[in-house]
């Protein structure tokens, strides 16, 4: 019986992932997932509830109530955070519960080496999606690199330690402190423009500490679930450092951008108002918004679909141009867009909207930067030389709404900025779209 | 469901497959709720928490660990599906 319920729970997790294919079937895939999730769940307790204490369920009761409170009160523009913290949960979960098989009971040895493994990554996950999130949150500067690289040197010889001390007693709690302190010191040399590749690289770390928990407890639905997650996360991972022209090694380094590098221009942007924006746009046949990280800053997703509909009122085809690393997370500016109802048929890929840029009346670039910057493609100088950019630059007119000329992560000049097709208008994303509307009233 | 050391190592390698597979079919619009939604079954690892409960013995301090696991992991669970419909559904209103 118990076979059945996790036969049924492993194929409702594929068709889960398949249904998650289309904007459409999502939801449902969403209600696929719950119900593989629950049969799993249930099957674990073989039909024996009595063997469970009052601690045990008063804790699944209580962090179940805890966790539909968190997810009914958060902001989506926190959604960074709360994936970051999610992940770091289920990695200590998986840590935790390596921990204590290791402690408890005599595991044959390949079982001990997999738990060994399933510690090390679960806590390093744990303390590595922590400092995410706090970097996320802005509370943690740029760690000093230097500190970090000292350290990787070392690492070798740290884990050699327990050896030459023969300390058997406290040789897992070794490992779990320096598993710790690696994940701490990996993510902190890491840049928050960097975060979407990180949130997706720890996502995958805390599938695979969840395979390697169901190679010790010999679960089989653990190791199919754990799978998909870890696949999940290392495909995000991989398209995220594409779309930086960047290795995940390289990433994982740290030490890239924060500092401006090179924020010279040969002259002065041409500088614009919101009336002229406004008259601008109203003579536009196309209109394509470039949103990024900036957007999510100044809270602006609602002057955005305000502007949409009266660019949209007036016949003007709008669409959204969205870069694959905007934002914090995967996918950031997506759900953002859509939580103010913006179709989603709208939101562009940069495959699919770069040839057709050169055709398009205006666009606005709404806090991007590098994304947009086109060095990428000429400057081989330059340290996002290659990364796959969105053609802006060869639109008619483009509109940069930004509060000043300050670079982007990479740290470099952005000369689409003083390009003679470009206006800036200096303003905070959302008071800059606000009063460009205002002045709509007035055309 | 009991299994071989290598059966399990070839299910572990389909199920990485087909998940490889699927998941690359996912458009980047839906990629944050992806994240969240694959993060909500990575605190999948409560099966094993509930498993290996009863037999944890005497000791108070592995058992708190565990039930921090577990506390760890329900909220993974209950937390990222709840906040994963919410955005699916922003989503399903444009149909």
């Amino acid at each position: 019986m118990i076979e059945i319920i996790l036969l049924v729970s492993s194929i409702l997790f594929i068709f889960a992932l398949k249904l998650f294919g289309r904007p459409s079937t999502a939801h449902r895939a969403n209600t696929f997932a719950m119900l593989a999730m629950a049969l799993a769940v249930f099957s674990a307790f073989n039909f024996d509830f009595s063997k469970y204490d009052s601690a045990f369920y008063i804790t699944i009761v209580v962090s179940g109530l805890l966790g539909v409170l968190i997810s009914k009160r958060v902001q989506m523009t926190q959604m960074p955070e709360l994936v970051g913290l999610f992940n770091g949960f289920g990695g200590g979960a998986s840590g935790a519960i390596a921990y204590v098989e290791l402690s408890g009971s005599s595991l044959p040895i390949s079982v001990v080496f997999v738990a060994i493994f399933s510690m090390g990554i679960g806590m390093f996950t744990f303390s590595g999606s922590l400092v995410a999130v706090m970097k996320l949150r802005g509370k943690l500067n740029n760690f000093n690199k230097k500190l970090a690289d000292i350290f990787s040197v070392f690492f070798p010889l740290i884990l050699v330690i327990p050896a030459v001390l023969e300390m058997d007693e406290l040789l897992m709690e070794f490992i779990i402190l320096v598993a710790l302190i690696a994940g701490v010191i990996r993510v902190a040399v890491i840049g928050g423009a960097d975060m979407p590749v990180v949130i997706a690289f720890l996502n995958s770390l805390s599938g695979i500490a969840a395979l390697s928990a169901g190679f010790i407890v010999n679960s089989i639905i653990l190791i199919v679930a754990g799978a998909l997650v870890g696949a999940s996360g290392i495909i995000l991972t991989l398209l995220m450092c594409a779309a930086m022209n960047r290795t995940l090694r390289d990433v994982l380094k740290g030490g890239f951008g924060g500092t401006a590098i090179n924020n010279e221009y040969e002259k002065d942007p041409i500088s614009t108002s919101p009336e002229d924006v406004a008259i601008q746009l109203s003579y536009a046949e196309s209109v394509v918004i470039v949103p990024g990280y900036g957007m999510a800053v100044a809270q602006a997703q609602a002057a955005v679909k305000e502007l949409t509909n009266t660019l949209k009122g007036k016949n003007i085809e709008v669409k959204f141009a969205i870069h694959p690393v905007a934002g914090r997370m995967p996918g950031h500016m997506n759900v953002l867009l859509a939580e103010v109802d913006i179709d989603y048929e709208d939101m562009y890929t940069l495959e699919d909207i770069n040839s057709e840029f050169s055709s398009t009346d205006v666009v606005i670039v709404l806090g991007a930067n590098d994304v947009v910057n086109p060095l990428a493609r000429t400057d081989e100088d330059s340290p996002i030389y290659g990364m796959p950019i969105l053609d802006v630059d060869l639109a008619k007119q483009v509109i940069v709404i930004k509060r000043s000329m300050s670079p982007g992560y990479a740290g470099i000049a952005n000369p689409l900025f003083i390009n003679d097709n470009a206006k800036m208008l200096f303003a905070d994303a959302k008071e800059g779209l606000e009063n460009i509307i205002k002045s709509f009233e007035l055309v | 469901m009991e299994a071989t050391f290598l059966l399990t190592l070839l299910i572990t390698f389909l199920a990485s497959f087909i998940g490889y597979e699927l998941i690359s079919k996912i458009p980047q619009t839906l990629h944050t709720p992806l994240m969240s939604g694959s993060n909500a079954i990575s605190g999948i690892t409560l099966i094993a928490a509930i498993l290996i409960y009863p037999e944890v013995g005497d000791s108070q301090l592995l058992k708190i660990i565990l039930l921090l696991a577990i506390a760890f992991a329900t909220l993974n669970i209950v937390g990222g599906f709840s906040v994963t419909g919410r955005i699916l559904e922003m989503f399903k209103k444009n149909d």
